[in-house]
């Protein structure tokens, strides 16, 4: 264990890596997702198709591949970012197909008199969903969308193959010196579990706090 | 219907992007210099019976009629997968064929794609016989595996933009952002020698070589014989200075496993000297860097 102790600093700012990468790519996600489910679920055909594009396409393609192109293949066309930013924008974009799709399920979970009863009460399309549709449908997915969190942080992990030192390349460049995998990996992946745990209890901690007794 | 149209679309983005990929990578041809055809193996020797001791290492193998290496499939020059041919080319591939047949008599390898974070319990726990992939000899790692030979001793170097001026040598790095191949040796020798330079790593080598051209860091570190070989290619890329390191490469046995370590250092004596190990050289380094090289000797570093 001495091999991953001796490193505790180069683990620890590794670790800070990977909590920025997973906060600002968590919020990122959250207000693209947030969009991309206001229009799957909107009245007009073009949005509804937009929206599905959008889901279809970040579902089905490896996050691996959208990293590796957006770090080499945008600077050909003239576009360059910093490396972490880079990495936080494909994150957010990739994972927001995902939190779309849970919220999506949310808001169909949202009773449909719900819809009709605001709409009666003469409230437009995007009011009936702020005030009356998502805060339920919110709750309802909370489980989901802590899962997303726990999937997002792992796969933040990926960002070590474009060159963002984060825990990830931190384990691998210290077992370069040390040639200590075993010690050094589990340490790295307590470091993620606990992120997990945290993320878990807070989940659960928002469920109980939000349940709807009706 | 839909799920037909779904499907197509489908098809599409997926032929949107892999034409994309096909894009960024087109600066940088998979093999570096020609391989010529391997009929380099033909003149290895083979082992006395003598040689295999009974309840060995070598006899196990000679009994399964494979030899199991752990080795790279990306490595230019020294142990790369032929894209056309399937085959696996380079020194470190020879090697480890050269090595099959002085064991079984046949060059049969089965090549098991190892890394540096794997390649310690893969021999400890007895995945692969050996490791071929530029495994460079230090007392940390030999706590843990054994090491035969050097078999091949070679150099980090710096590669910048043409044009670029106020870098000369590994102390100039202070303050500069470097870019390395993610787990080459060339990460904690830049700590050493430039603390102050900020590393930025990627997976492999035409990787590294776009974001040197794409001004993602000022300078390449990387083993002297792959950016000789990058250099060729790509004339906006220089080398600067002479290797300021020495790396010698080892052959990986499992830890404690005298016997093989002999019959294996045994090896290499015999194939550098009738001449096998400069045939190898010349038909996969050799390609790149000219003149003769020579090998280090058997023994020689701290940890083989």
């Amino acid at each position: 264990m001495s091999a991953f102790l001796d490193h505790l600093p180069q683990f620890w700012q590794g670790l800070v890596v990977t909590l920025q990468l997973t906060a600002a790519s968590f919020a990122g996600a959250a207000v693209v997702g947030l969009v991309i489910t206001a229009l799957r679920v909107s009245p007009v055909r073009v949005l509804r198709g937009i929206g599905t594009a959008y889901v279809e396409t970040f579902q089905n393609l490896p996050l691996l591949v959208l990293l590796v192109l957006a770090v080499f293949g945008l600077p050909e066309i003239g576009v360059k970012a910093g490396l972490l930013e880079t990495a936080i924008v494909v994150i957010a974009l990739y994972e927001a197909a995902y939190l779309a799709e849970a919220l999506r399920s949310g808001v169909n979970a949202v009773a449909a008199g719900q819809g009709e009863a605001a709409r009666a009460l003469g409230l437009t399309f995007s009011q009936s969903l702020r005030h009356v549709v998502l805060p339920q449908a919110l709750r309802t997915v909370i489980q989901p969308i802590g899962n997303i969190f726990i999937a997002l942080t792992m796969n933040t992990s990926l960002a070590a193959a474009v060159g963002v030192v984060e825990l990830t390349a931190t384990a691998n460049r210290v077992n370069l010196l040390e040639a200590q995998p075993i010690p050094i990996f589990v340490g790295a992946g307590l470091a993620y579990a606990l992120i997990a745990a945290c993320a878990g209890f807070v989940t659960g901690r928002l469920e109980r706090r939000l349940v709807m007794i009706r | 219907m839909v799920s037909i149209k779904r499907v197509a679309a489908l098809a599409a983005l997926t032929m949107v992007g892999l034409s994309a990929c096909g894009g960024t990578d087109s600066g940088s041809p998979a093999v570096p210099g020609e391989s010529k055809k391997s009929d380099v193996i033909s003149g290895v020797p083979v082992a006395a019976v003598a040689d295999i001791l009974p309840g060995s290492t070598m006899e196990k193998i000679k009994q399964r009629g494979e030899l199991i290496v752990g080795g790279s499939l990306d490595a230019p020059l020294l142990s790369q997968q032929n894209p056309v041919s399937g085959e696996i080319e380079g020194f470190d591939a020879d090697m480890g064929k050269a090595l099959a047949k002085y064991i079984i008599g046949e060059p049969k390898v089965k090549i098991v794609n190892s890394a540096s974070e794997t390649r310690e319990a893969l021999l400890a726990n007895g995945t692969v016989d050996v490791v071929f992939q530029t495994y460079t000899i230090t007392p940390e790692r030999a706590k843990q595996v054994a090491f035969a030979g050097p078999y091949y001793s070679s150099g980090l170097t710096l590669a910048v933009r043409k044009g670029t001026t106020g870098i000369a040598k590994p102390e100039d790095l202070n303050g500069k952002t470097v870019i390395a191949g993610a787990n080459t040796p060339a990460i904690p020798a830049i700590e050493k020698l430039a603390p102050k330079a900020k590393i930025v790593t990627f997976g492999s080598d035409p990787e590294c070589m776009q974001a040197l051209k794409q001004e993602r860091g000022d300078v390449y570190v990387q083993d002297e014989t792959l950016l000789i070989a990058n250099a060729q290619k790509d004339p906006s890329v220089q080398l600067v200075g002479k290797p300021f390191t020495t790396d010698p490469y080892g052959i990986g046995l499992k830890h404690g496993d005298e016997d093989f370590k002999k019959f294996v250092n045994g090896w290499l004596t015999k194939i550098q000297g009738d001449g096998n190990w400069q045939k190898i050289w010349k038909n996969s380094i050799g390609t790149i860097v000219p003149g003769e090289a020579t090998p280090p000797e058997i023994g020689s570093v701290p940890g083989s």
